[in-house]
């Protein structure tokens, strides 16, 4: 069976401090995978990168077959950077050239150039811009391309013509053409580039965390992020996001298809927090809530997503034994629907009850893998982490 | 304050106010009758602003300083829409509503990626820019000699003179601006915005597009600004650079921090106590001192984010009593 | 030939105009980026703050009758002192609070002081009366052909230099500059390795005002020019110029400042002089978007 989520070499370093090194990791549908490790040894940074909150420096994630990182990111776009570099220096040195033939007193006016740089900075500025998909940029650019193009066939038809840079006496023509016949089908061939999907991955850019939730991936966090001014309910319709799809409109005209929307919305919200044992509370503010109430709470939203993999974060951080006992219930459940389960936690009574495959970090670096029998008995991780640990974590 | 609603006293309030509110020219107040109408038009307007400015700081959770700008280009639109074109108001309030959202769109997509501080002050200068264009581009607006002249706006053919059918004028702008506030709020977008607001990074893991629904929000606030401009415009008659300044942001701003940031009731609670205070003021201060009553408002903000940072009706109460309307339906 | 002359004459008249603009833009500039370093605030009153100067300066010149260098220091130890004040009151109990609030209230703080000095002062433009002034200051220091350079400049010049030839020693080399490095990497751990973050904070909004004071006392001599909205005026643009070198950098504040000036004078020469203050605005906007670390700041950190 097709992993749903596989890792390999991932790395991610902040600035000096190496994070995670060479991490490689599968999980198949329907698996329960845990993570374990002491604390800093990079779980939750983990966790970060496959959601899309961190940018991870090497490796690959595929998450149902897709890669969700860039996959060609630092040649290519260091190739279109020394292009639009070559063309601001050509700039700078046509322009004053031209100046020279057509406009003597030009070269020694001095404003002039500095005003001539600032245009030529600007252009140069959007260029970059243009490598992070900026709209503002964009538009400029666009904006740029068409006077370039009029002033071009203004000047080449009609020379004298007269319109002036504000408050000045220079031809507006004699600035923007040069520049313009150079710099313009340079812009249009990176407008067309990133167009094509290609050309969006190839100058790097990454998933957004909303697109990777909503090819199927949710997560819990390990500091709890609900939303507490909102109730219970409106908590879980959140995450029923993804799943709607009604826009203004359809709010500003309450459309049939909207208030049906939100019946079913409201329906299947009410569903799980029933399937995670909350349905009483479903109208309380969502910081009303017990904490381990909470912890079921954040997971009931991440279902609502709909995912094919659940990221949970120390689930049962602060549970005594008897919850934790419910939520391993909750978690085999979870597992019955087929949704795959990557999960981190310390409790290690939770994690060798639920885990079907096991991976150790430490210090960033995957130390041993494999069942919770062969984790239980590996050296390397009684020595690491577990310690006399090992012993007390009989199921 | 432990005064609970209920759903249904909730709406009983509502109707009573609209049912005052269209009474009121009708009542006995003798020879202030006009007066109190101009106050309460004024006051009704800022209502409209300030739900259109509650939804960026109020739902999405960020500080917008520049609503001004918006609401000056809405009244230029306007002013000169009527002056060139001789357009009727219910062609302007749309055109200019989408002028407002159009720059809404425009300055928010770069900027709304950034932190909060960074775009709090963007959004101030381009304020900032829109009053200095309007100042000098005096090809376009005439800059400091301001926009005389703008045609009242007419129903049918009858233009209108009175105080009072301004009044109902905005009464019924009000109403519009409501619900679409309103709708918005209790939709999948109004809850994505909160989401935004009570915590970013989980909205983004629920799978809420951050830029796509701040910009959204933005649009929104900047157009709803536009259409206050633009019925100040008309109702005025006469618009000028100085009427734009920077510190009408502060003003609206403060309404809603006063009122209860994220509460639409709150926000409209906000103008009804300040801007007609602000009347008393000037009747009660001399002229020299009317100029400062900002350092009212400024104090109002600093006290407020001290002592009752959410406002008179917090948002909180809001989802609250949202809360148990929807437990009520349900009969849980 | 002589042309060229003229131009470059003017050229570096507008370049020694804006290199005095500059310097007191950076030290503006320079108290709004510590404040920034330290609590990750921006201070909008940080601008009254220059304008208080501005009128206390006057005050105590013009009307009480104080010889100039003596007000001088006395203003800046009150603007310090003020700036102490600020701190506790507004923003020292909102320490905890989420940043909107924080921002909310520095606005609130920046409209109430220009409107109490509205009241107080009144909105009509203050000059310094000739007499109370030295009189070198009218003289002319330095002289090549068109370009003139008065005492008043050189003052100011070097003050400013001075001011931050100080501050970057005090900064690099004293324990209190350690201190409040310290404190604007990592608040937390600087207070438990024993530094007292609260008195740091402190201190840095003492020099940031004290410094900003001196500006305002500066720009209101050399333009003999005091209104109450002087300080928002130039608090956004000295903030625009600590954008520019990068928010939370001190030498970057002062490289802002300068490079802010200069663009501003020859902008307004050049280009227009209706847009002067949109300069500063639009080079604000323009390096948010684009360059948000500014021209030496560190990187933005990425969301956690």
């Amino acid at each position: 069976m097709n992993p749903v989520l596989r890792v390999t070499h991932l790395s991610k370093s902040f600035g000096g401090l190496s994070a995670l090194r060479e991490i490689s990791i599968e999980a198949k549908p329907g698996q329960i995978v845990g993570i374990i490790g002491p604390n800093g040894a990079g779980k939750t940074t983990l966790f970060n990168c496959f959601s899309g909150l961190y940018h991870p420096t090497r490796g690959q994630i595929q998450f149902q077959g897709r890669s969700i990182l860039p996959q060609v990111s630092e040649a290519k776009a260091g190739h279109i950077r020394r292009c639009a570099l070559i063309f601001m220096v050509l700039g700078l040195i046509w322009v004053p050239l031209f100046w020279s033939f057509f406009l003597p007193d030009a070269l020694f006016k001095l404003e002039l150039m500095l005003l001539g740089l600032f245009i030529l900075a600007i252009r140069f500025l959007l260029v970059q811009g243009l490598m992070r998909f900026q709209i503002w940029a964009w538009s400029l650019m666009f904006v740029f391309l068409l006077s370039d193009l009029y002033f071009s066939i203004r000047w080449l038809t009609d020379p004298f013509f007269p319109v002036h840079l504000v408050g000045t006496h220079v031809p507006l023509g004699y600035f923007s053409w040069p520049w313009g016949l150079v710099a313009g089908p340079f812009s249009i061939y990176l407008m067309i580039q990133l167009w094509a999907r290609q050309g969006r991955q190839l100058y790097g850019f990454r998933l957004s965390p909303d697109a990777i939730c909503r090819l199927g991936m949710a997560r819990t966090f390990q500091n709890i992020r609900l939303f507490f001014s909102l109730s219970v309910l409106d908590n879980v319709k959140i995450g029923r996001h993804v799943q709607m799809r009604t826009g203004v409109p359809g709010a500003l005209f309450k459309t049939r298809a909207q208030r049906e929307e939100e019946a079913l919305t409201e329906k299947e919200a009410l569903g799980w927090l029933r399937f995670v044992g909350l349905e009483e509370r479903a109208f309380d503010p969502a910081g009303a809530l017990a904490y381990g109430e909470q912890r079921r709470l954040e997971i009931a939203r991440a279902l609502a997503t709909g995912p094919q993999l659940l990221l949970l974060d120390e689930p049962a951080a602060g549970m005594n034994a008897r919850e934790s006992s419910r939520l391993i219930q909750l978690v085999l459940k979870i597992r019955e629907k087929g949704i795959a389960v990557l999960i981190i936690e310390h409790d290690m009574r939770v994690m060798m009850n639920l885990a079907d495959h096991i991976y150790v970090l430490d210090y960033g670096r995957l130390i041993a893998e494999g069942t919770p029998d062969d984790i239980r008995s590996d050296p390397k991780v009684i020595e690491a982490y577990l310690g006399g640990g090992a012993a007390h974590a009989e199921a | 304050m432990g005064f609970r609603l209920s759903g249904q006293n909730h709406s009983r309030v509502f109707l009573g106010l609209i049912l005052l509110a269209i009474l009121l020219p009708w009542l006995p107040l003798g020879a202030s009758t006009n007066y109190i109408l101009r106050i309460l038009t004024t006051a009704v307007l800022y209502m409209i602003l300030a739900l259109g400015l509650n939804i960026v700081p109020g739902f999405t959770g960020l500080l917008d300083l520049g609503y001004v700008g918006f609401y000056g280009i809405g009244a230029y639109t306007s002013g000169l829409l009527a002056i060139h074109f001789d357009l009727s108001l219910w062609l302007i309030l749309p055109l200019a509503a989408l002028n407002g959202a159009l720059w809404g769109i425009l300055l928010g997509a770069p900027t709304l990626r950034l932190t909060g501080d960074y775009f709090a002050i963007v959004t101030f200068g381009f304020s900032e820019l829109v009053v200095l264009f309007i100042r000098n581009e005096l090809w376009l607006t005439r800059g400091p000699m301001g926009l005389p002249g703008i045609s009242p706006p007419s129903i049918f053919g009858h233009p209108l003179t009175r105080d009072w059918e301004f009044f109902y004028l905005i009464v019924l702008l009000l109403l519009v601006v409501l619900v679409v506030v309103t709708r918005l709020q209790d939709s999948r977008i109004g809850r994505a915005w909160f989401a935004i607001r009570e915590n970013e990074i989980a909205a983004q893991c629920c799978g809420v597009n951050l830029i796509r629904y701040k910009v959204t929000a933005f649009a929104i606030s900047a157009s709803i600004g536009a259409m206050g401009g633009a019925f100040y415009a008309k109702w005025f008659k006469f618009i000028h650079p100085d009427m734009f300044k920077f510190w009408e942001s502060i003003l609206i701003l403060c309404l809603i921090v006063f009122g209860g940031m994220g509460s639409i009731a709150g926000t409209m609670l906000g103008a009804l106590i300040l801007i007609p205070l602000s009347e008393v003021l000037r009747a009660v201060l001399p002229q020299g001192l009317f100029s400062a009553r900002y350092l009212i408002y400024g104090l109002v903000l600093v006290l407020m984010m001290r002592w009752r940072p959410e406002g008179l009706i917090p948002f909180e109460r809001a989802q609250a009593r949202k809360a148990r309307v929807a437990k009520e339906r349900l009969k849980i | 030939m002589e042309n060229l002359l003229d131009y470059s004459s003017l050229f570096l008249q507008q370049l020694v105009n804006g290199i005095t603009l500059g310097g007191v833009y950076a030290l503006i500039a320079v108290g709004y980026t510590m404040v920034y370093g330290v609590i990750q605030l921006i201070n909008f009153a940080h601008g009254e703050i220059y304008m208080l100067g501005a009128f206390l300066a006057y005050t105590l010149v013009a009307i009480l009758g104080v010889p100039f260098f003596a007000a001088f220091v006395l203003t800046i130890l009150i603007c310090a002192c003020f700036g102490i004040i600020l701190d506790f009151i507004a923003y020292r109990p909102l320490r905890k609070a989420p940043r909107l609030a924080a921002l909310i209230t520095a606005i609130g703080m920046s409209i109430f002081l220009q409107n109490l000095a509205l009241m107080i002062w009144g909105s009509q433009i203050k000059s310094y009366p000739r007499e109370a002034l030295p009189d070198i200051f009218f003289k002319t220091a330095w002289n090549v052909g068109d370009v003139t350079l008065s005492w008043l400049q050189v003052f100011i010049l070097s003050i400013t230099v001075l001011s931050m030839v100080i501050l970057h020693v005090t900064i690099r080399r004293t324990r209190i500059g350690t201190a409040m490095r310290a404190v604007s990497q990592d608040k937390t751990t600087a207070a438990l390795m024993g530094i007292g973050v609260n008195r740091v904070i402190s201190f840095t909004f003492a020099i940031g005002s004290a410094m900003g004071g001196m500006a305002g006392i500066l720009v209101g001599l050399y333009y003999n020019a005091i209104f109450p909205t002087m300080g928002y005026i130039a608090g956004i643009k000295a903030f625009a110029a600590a954008v520019l070198g990068g928010i939370g950098s001190v030498p970057g504040a002062m490289l802002g400042g300068g490079v802010l000036g200069i663009a501003e004078v020859i902008g307004a020469g050049y280009i227009s002089s209706e847009y002067r203050d949109g300069i500063s605005y639009a080079v604000m906007i323009a390096v948010i978007l684009f360059k948000p670390s500014g021209l030496i700041g560190r990187q933005v950190r990425e969301k956690a």
